[in-house]
């Protein structure tokens, strides 16, 4: 695609099964995907149904990309993009 | 019953007869519950071999694969398969014995992480710790592996598992995934419309999601009906009809000049369930860069990924094609576009004695029973088989597309053969990648297949040869076979006949040699190794820069 070459960070809100596999899947994904990892913060939601993550990344190419895979995992039951973070450009 | 006899049990369930497989340890309780089923087990001679031909029968009848392997070892001789059939999106399920609980996490004998290893090279992957889920998962692994764009599930089950006792519940009557509601594409609909009708040089992009999809035959009457001109990718061809006079063939890197010519002036690209891949387009950023998109698919990943559609619609290609079916009126572009077909059209008077293959696979592909399966490896016979046969569907063209995996095509006609005993399985390989898997020469030996082998022997790793010879100065590093095997004697000693050739008049009267014969036969093929795959695009170049037999650039 062909957006401006410039990194931005993203933040998702992800809602997982809960099973560390799951994490596996997102990182390998993310990783996979060209999307550099800024952060990453896991809860197990608290009837343990499920793991809350906050899963921040850094990258070139348009987020959608990314949100578009990690959508297809079996393990991801929801998934929410919060507002690219103005400001937070990087080389 | 214990969850191995579970696992049979939900085979039969989900109408599977027939498995692809190699028992071990860790699997030894499935294998158990398999003897004496009705579940028929093909014993393969390799891992990769059960999960090629478990490919080989989904592609060829639509219906999910099944392979099965023990744990390590057999685990990881699977994953080749798996990774193609992730990338060509063919179901498939995967059942692997594992260690057992007690020991597992352990370095215990054969264990690795199968779950872990899967990661990358399935659609998802299921380890079962509790037999109470394993009917639950099984059923789900069906549903998943079919369902959406299709893929290889993995389902790792450790011993204990298949061991520990269970009831068996019947299914209950299962969701069906609901249809494409037309009215929440309406705005799209109309917007693709209006695109189709401002349109004057249109151009339909055919892959694989469309026979996936079941929709060929309202892909078939869309271009009857709009008079739209249509190229397809690898794995789609056999798509259209071949009465279709607007039909280019296939394009990309191998493709017809006329494909390429043709897609790049197009001002409107229609691309139904394929990806813009990059055999296909070449130079990304060249590629119908005058062209508007509008893109149907079935995975919304695809969407935006690498082109960027001035419309997309996500949904089911059969609802959807009807529904945007408008006549057009392109009778200039029409044509432009069959002239461009007259004038590159294939060339078979090749000079001299010496078998050429674009024509001896045409002659082939006229001589074969209607209907037969062709599967082939990866390379320059590959190519030929795409660019110089003619299928009446995609589910008799197997080949490795997105892996491009050597070593696929003896297994695969296996598999296809199985699914489809009534129809003609043949298989047309190369020297290097026959070499691959020819222990699965075991398999048609024992199940007494009758699977029709040519070997296209140019004593040479040959796809790999030519890029030598074009791109690195012709310094043929490691691509030299002409210390081959002899063919011929090593099918005989699996009992399978054989006969080899080398001048062009032997050609017919081998082929029909091979046909009447009633068991597995193998026809060896003697060709130049210098004879090359036309047209090619470079790397990097955009596809209206062909190179064609004599290299030279095309306008
Ligand atoms: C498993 C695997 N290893 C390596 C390759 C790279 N490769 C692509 S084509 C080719 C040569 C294939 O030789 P052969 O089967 O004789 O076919 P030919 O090109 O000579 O027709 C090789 C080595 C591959 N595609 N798959
Ligand atoms: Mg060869």
């Amino acid at each position: 695609m062909s957006n401006a070459a410039q990194s931005q960070q993203h933040t998702l809100t992800i809602h997982t099964r809960h099973e560390a596999v799951a994490i596996e899947r997102l990182l390998q994904v993310t990783r996979y995907r060209g999307f550099t990892l800024a952060g990453l913060e896991l809860k197990p939601l608290a009837d343990l149904s499920g793991l809350l993550i906050t899963l921040s990344v850094v990258s070139d190419k348009p987020v959608s990309l990314l949100v578009n895979q990690l959508n297809k995992l079996y393990d991801v039951l929801d998934l929410e993009l919060h507002q690219a973070e103005a400001g937070a450009l990087r080389a | 019953m214990t969850g191995a006899e579970l696992v049979v049990k939900l085979l039969t369930e989900h109408g599977v007869h027939s498995v692809f497989g190699y028992p071990g340890g860790a699997i030894m309780p499935i294998y158990d519950a398999l003897y004496q089923s009705p579940v028929k087990h093909y014993l393969c001679r390799h891992e990769q071999g059960g999960g090629f031909s478990a490919i080989g029968y989904a592609r060829a009848s639509g219906q999910t694969g099944v392979c099965l392997a023990t744990s390590g070892p057999g685990a990881t001789n699977l994953i080749t398969a798996l990774a193609d059939a992730l990338l060509d999106s063919i179901p498939v399920v995967a059942i692997t014995g594992q260690v057992s609980q007690a020991v597992a996490g352990t370095d215990a004998f054969q264990e690795v992480d199968v779950l872990g290893m899967s990661l990358t090279c399935t659609k998802h992957s299921f380890y079962v710790s509790d037999v109470a889920d394993l009917a639950d998962t099984l059923r789900e692994a069906f549903s998943l592996a079919q369902s959406g764009r299709p893929g290889p599930v993995l389902v790792d089950i450790p011993k204990d598992v298949q061991l520990a006792q269970v009831d068996y519940q019947p299914l209950h009557l299962t969701a069906t995934s609901p249809a494409t509601e037309l009215s929440q594409f309406a705005e799209q609909i109309a917007a693709a419309r209006a695109l189709l009708q401002q349109a004057q040089k249109p151009m339909a992009y055919i892959g694989g999601g469309v026979h996936m999809a079941d929709a060929l035959p309202e892909l078939n009457a869309f271009l009857t009906a709009t008079g739209m001109p249509s190229v397809t990718t690898l794995k789609a061809m056999g798509s259209v009809e071949k009465s279709n006079p607007l039909y280019l063939g296939m394009l990309g890197m191998h493709g017809t000049q006329a494909a390429n010519l043709a897609v790049q002036q197009t001002d409107l690209l229609l691309c139904l369930g394929a990806r813009f891949d990059d055999r296909v387009t070449g130079n990304l950023k060249k590629f119908a860069s005058e062209a508007k998109v509008i893109h149907i698919d079935i995975d919304p990943a695809e969407i935006n990924k690498l082109r960027f559609a001035d419309v997309a619609m996500l949904g089911d290609l059969k609802a959807l094609l009807p529904a945007m079916t408008a006549a057009g009126n392109y009778a200039d572009w029409q044509a432009h576009c069959g002239a461009l077909k007259q004038q590159h059209g294939w060339r078979y008077d090749h000079p001299g004695e010496r078998i050429y293959a674009p024509l001896l696979l045409k002659q082939l592909s006229e001589r074969m029973p209607d209907n037969s399966v062709v599967s082939c490896d990866v390379g320059q016979h590959q190519m030929w088989v795409a660019q110089h046969m003619r299928f009446n569907s995609p589910r008799n063209h197997l080949s490795s597309g997105g892996l491009g995996t050597m070593g696929f095509g003896l297994p695969a006609a296996i598999g296809a053969k199985i699914s489809r005993p009534q129809d003609t399985s043949v298989l047309v390989t190369g020297d290097g990648s026959f070499m691959m898997n020819v222990q699965e020469l075991a398999t048609i030996k024992r199940f007494r297949l009758p699977v029709k082998i040519i070997v296209i022997d140019n004593q040479r790793l040959g796809m790999v040869k030519q890029w030598q010879q074009l791109f690195f100065a012709g310094r043929y590093s490691e691509t030299d076979l002409s210390d081959n095997p002899d063919f011929v004697s090593l099918a005989a000693a699996f009992a399978i006949p054989g006969h080899s050739i080398s001048h062009k008049d032997e050609v017919e009267s081998a082929l029909d040699a091979m046909f009447s014969w009633p068991g597995p036969y193998l026809l060896h093929v003697r060709i130049d190794e210098t004879d090359n795959v036309w047209p090619l695009v470079p790397p990097g170049a955009a596809n209206q820069d062909m190179m064609t037999d004599l290299p030279q650039w095309e306008e």
